[in-house]
């Protein structure tokens, strides 16, 4: 008897295999702590963990349902609160052991909080170098909360506050109702133009609708076009013609000392790249410049894969790339969005287009 | 902690990447041995076959062609109380059902052959008798291919020296559906009466399973291997090019230092590993650490160990109920119905549920999946017992507990 026998499928789903971790970051007195206290509550967040800095933060008084221990607590909306330990390596590796003994809840996603000062591309290279929480964790996002009544002074004096915004995927700004309508239409323009690639919403007292933070990067590799273009908007970078690498760049800001070095831009290519040639641009690029390449996200294409192949890093690490099935998407070229601090986008063109020709 | 892990709590689920669609306590004879196969009928329906555990049921037939809404279409019973199912496989509409005596010398004790063309109907087409006076019968049989039965059973000629050491490695040719016929066998050299070789040194009694045969794989891969389980013995992987006269490979013994029963030898070809389970049969933790191995196959000669897969935290499910430890893994099955992946291993860990594993690194497997079903009613032993699972090719996952819990079915999201 000779049935047909299925050919030996291929591995695990990079993405849908892995529990997603959203980065909430901003600068002090941003209302992260007000938006995380709403979200624990919200119906919606049943099965999240939050890692904050410190309980005394969020206040959680009512809200016990469990006996919480020093470090975690069990919310009346089945949430877990865990607060940070010596550092989120280590508080991350502990969730999850406790999670596998059945000691926390069965979380599906986690948000992280960090310090108001934080520079939030550590945690992102933490979530590709430290091997176990690559293996079980990816990242969803990085929101930033920019306050509407000092978040411009920030973005004026303190660098921190523009890299916070430069490496978003999503914007928050926060305390509209306190500020004035001009002041919060300028300070979304100002972050539109640092950052055009990332979705601007307002939250009002923490009042946010939470798919605006849970669904950023793509779930799985069967992702079809809405789900990419939530994360790397196809509309910024669809002012296309034809012909050749082509390049998009956003107008420096005539914002503070800091944003006016702060430059974003996105190249689209129609050619498929090898990925010798795509290893070596983003690795001279990281070589060369990592710490003024904030932060790089692309779909890109690549010969021998039937699917695009989704790339990303900040600074000088870039994560695995993920390849995506065939099915799912209809854009046929590549694009890749690289947001800079004081690279010249013609000279990252040039780059390309030199690999692109010595490697073909 | 004030308060002992969930873990611990066997009322409570616990899930990673899988999602229950559909629990069936099928009908209240929910206690499944390690036989399940997939049949896809003429008309379309998808047919999950399930050999009990014990008596009095045979097997179950379930039409899980909706995974959210699984119906039970046929369930047999066993002519008498003092059998086991245990094992089955489906090629086609040939079913192969195993039959092991509780006692040495009673029947039925082998295999019977079914027509399942009408799955609401099996039809015994055939036997193939293995009992004597110190058989048992068959403990487990692989029929994929359509024509061999390769088993675990006994034999009327063969006099083990000890009795623990009956069922052994065979072959039966099954192109005649009606009239099956030896082909082939081999045991532990040492174990029959008569070996010229000295019988293989016991494990210390509290673990002294046996020498014995338990899974018999052979896959189109390698037509001419066979890749076993030998419980005490390790795991075992004969030259079977010519059936009449199999011949060692390897054997790979590691029984002391650990406490025996190896159970499933399963082969990744393209990935040149085994993967080796163990089989856990002492309750809370007697027989710790019952694992999952991971060999480096590439000189088969030489298989070395390399990883084992991470096991569930022993703190926290030993006490939980009943057996906690490694037992079947999904087998690959060439068949249309079954997944095939080189890169995850899916097994069951009795009260630690059902878990996936992903080698892409084969250093460094990673749990990527799990579910553990909270107690299933009247449990006898406190906790659920995974005993066996199957994966289909739309990778929907189905699990049965040993005892009363019945069929799982589970949605994989990796």
């Amino acid at each position: 008897m000779s049935e047909a026998v299925p050919a030996v499928q291929a591995a695990r789903d990079p993405l849908a295999s892995r529990i997603p971790i959203t980065v909430i970051t901003g600068f002090l007195g941003s209302g992260k702590t007000t938006l995380l206290g709403k979200l624990l509550r919200h119906p919606g967040m049943d099965r999240a963990a939050v890692v904050i800095n410190e309980f005394g933060d969020v206040p959680l008084d009512h809200e016990l349902v469990a006996s919480s221990t020093e470090r975690t607590a069990l919310l009346a909306s089945g949430c877990l609160c865990c607060t940070l330990r010596t550092d989120l390596q280590e508080t991350l590796r502990d969730l999850y052991a406790r999670r596998r003994a059945g000691e926390v809840i069965d979380f599906d996603r986690i948000f992280v909080e960090t310090t108001g000062l934080a520079d939030p591309v550590p945690v992102l290279h933490s979530l590709q170098t430290d091997g176990f929480l690559a293996a079980h964790f990816r990242l969803n996002g990085v929101v930033t909360l920019v306050d509407a009544v000092n978040g411009s002074g920030q973005l004026d004096r303190e660098p921190e506050a523009v890299k916070q915004a430069a490496v978003a995927d999503r914007l928050v700004v926060t305390k509209t109702d306190i500020a004035g309508a001009d002041d919060v239409a300028a300070l979304r323009e100002r972050l539109a133009r640092l950052n055009p690639y990332a979705r601007i919403a307002t939250a009002v007292a923490g009042e946010l609708d939470p798919r605006f933070l849970a669904d950023i990067a793509p779930a799985s590799a069967a992702a079809g076009d809405d789900e990419l273009d939530r994360w790397l908007p196809r509309a910024a970078a669809a002012l296309a013609q034809s012909g050749g690498p082509r390049l998009f760049e956003r107008p420096i800001s005539a914002g503070g000392p800091h944003d006016a070095r702060v430059r974003s831009f996105c190249l689209r290519f129609d050619e498929p790249f090898t990925w010798d040639a795509l290893h070596t641009v983003l690795e001279t690029l990281a070589a060369l410049r990592g710490p003024d390449l904030l932060r790089m996200k692309g779909i890109v294409r690549v010969v021998g894969e039937p699917g695009p192949v989704v790339v990303q890093g900040a600074q000088h690490v870039f994560h695995e790339p993920v390849r995506l099935a065939a099915t799912g998407t209809s854009e046929p070229g590549s694009r890749i969005v690289f947001i800079v601090r004081g690279i010249a986008p013609d000279a990252v063109r040039a780059l390309f287009a030199a690999v692109a020709g010595l490697a073909s | 902690m004030a308060t002992p892990p969930a873990a611990a709590r066997p009322d409570r689920a616990l899930s990673l990447n899988m999602r229950l669609l559909a629990h069936h306590p099928l009908d209240g004879f929910g206690g499944i041995g390690e036989g399940m196969a997939m049949q896809q009928a003429r008309d379309g329906r998808r047919i999950l076959w399930l050999a009990h555990e014990s008596a009095p049921k045979n097997f179950t037939a379930v039409d899980v062609s909706d995974p959210r809404a699984p119906r039970v279409i046929a369930q047999t019973d066993l002519p008498h109380a003092k059998v086991r199912s245990n094992s089955l496989d489906v090629v086609g509409d040939l079913m192969v059902v195993a039959y092991q005596a509780q006692a040495r010398g009673l029947t039925p004790a082998g295999f019977d052959v079914f027509d399942v063309a009408d799955p609401e109907s099996p039809r015994r087409v055939g036997h193939f008798d293995a009992s004597g006076p110190w058989s048992r019968g068959v403990h487990a049989l692989w029929f994929v291919d359509g024509e061999y039965v390769h088993l675990a059973g006994g034999a009327a000629d063969f006099q083990p020296r000890n009795p623990k050491d009956d069922q052994f490695y065979r072959i039966v040719d099954l192109r005649d559906p009606s009239r099956p016929v030896e082909a082939g066998r081999w045991w532990l050299p040492g174990t029959r009466e008569g070996d010229t070789e000295d019988p293989p040194p016991r494990l210390p009694a509290k673990h002294d399973a046996g020498f014995r045969a338990h899974n018999t794989n052979v896959f189109p891969e390698r037509p001419d291997r066979a890749y076993v389980g030998y419980i005490d013995g390790g795991a075992v992987v004969l030259d079977i090019a010519d059936k009449a006269h199999p011949r060692l490979v390897a054997n790979w013994r590691y029984s002391p230092p650990f406490n025996g029963f190896t159970h499933t030898v399963l082969p990744l070809f393209e990935r040149e590993l085994l993967v080796v389970s163990d089989e856990c049969i002492q309750d809370a933790g007697g027989d710790w650490p019952k694992l999952v191995w991971v060999l480096d196959n590439r000189l088969e000669t030489n298989p070395v160990p390399i990883a084992t897969l991470p096991a569930p935290p022993r703190e926290a499910f030993v006490r939980r109920g009943g057996r906690f430890g490694a037992h079947n893994l999904h087998e690959n099955l060439p068949v249309p119905t079954s997944w095939r992946s080189e890169s995850i291993v899916v097994g069951t860990f009795f009260n630690a549920g059902v878990r996936a594993y992903d080698l892409a690194n084969p250093y460094q497997p990673q749990e990527i999946a799990y579910y553990v079903p909270s107690a299933p009613p009247l449990a006898p032993t406190g906790a659920v017992q995974l005993n066996d699972v199957y994966v289909d090719d739309r990778r929907i996952v189905y699990t049965v507990d040993r005892h009363v819990g019945g069929l799982y079915v589970l949605e994989m999201t990796i």
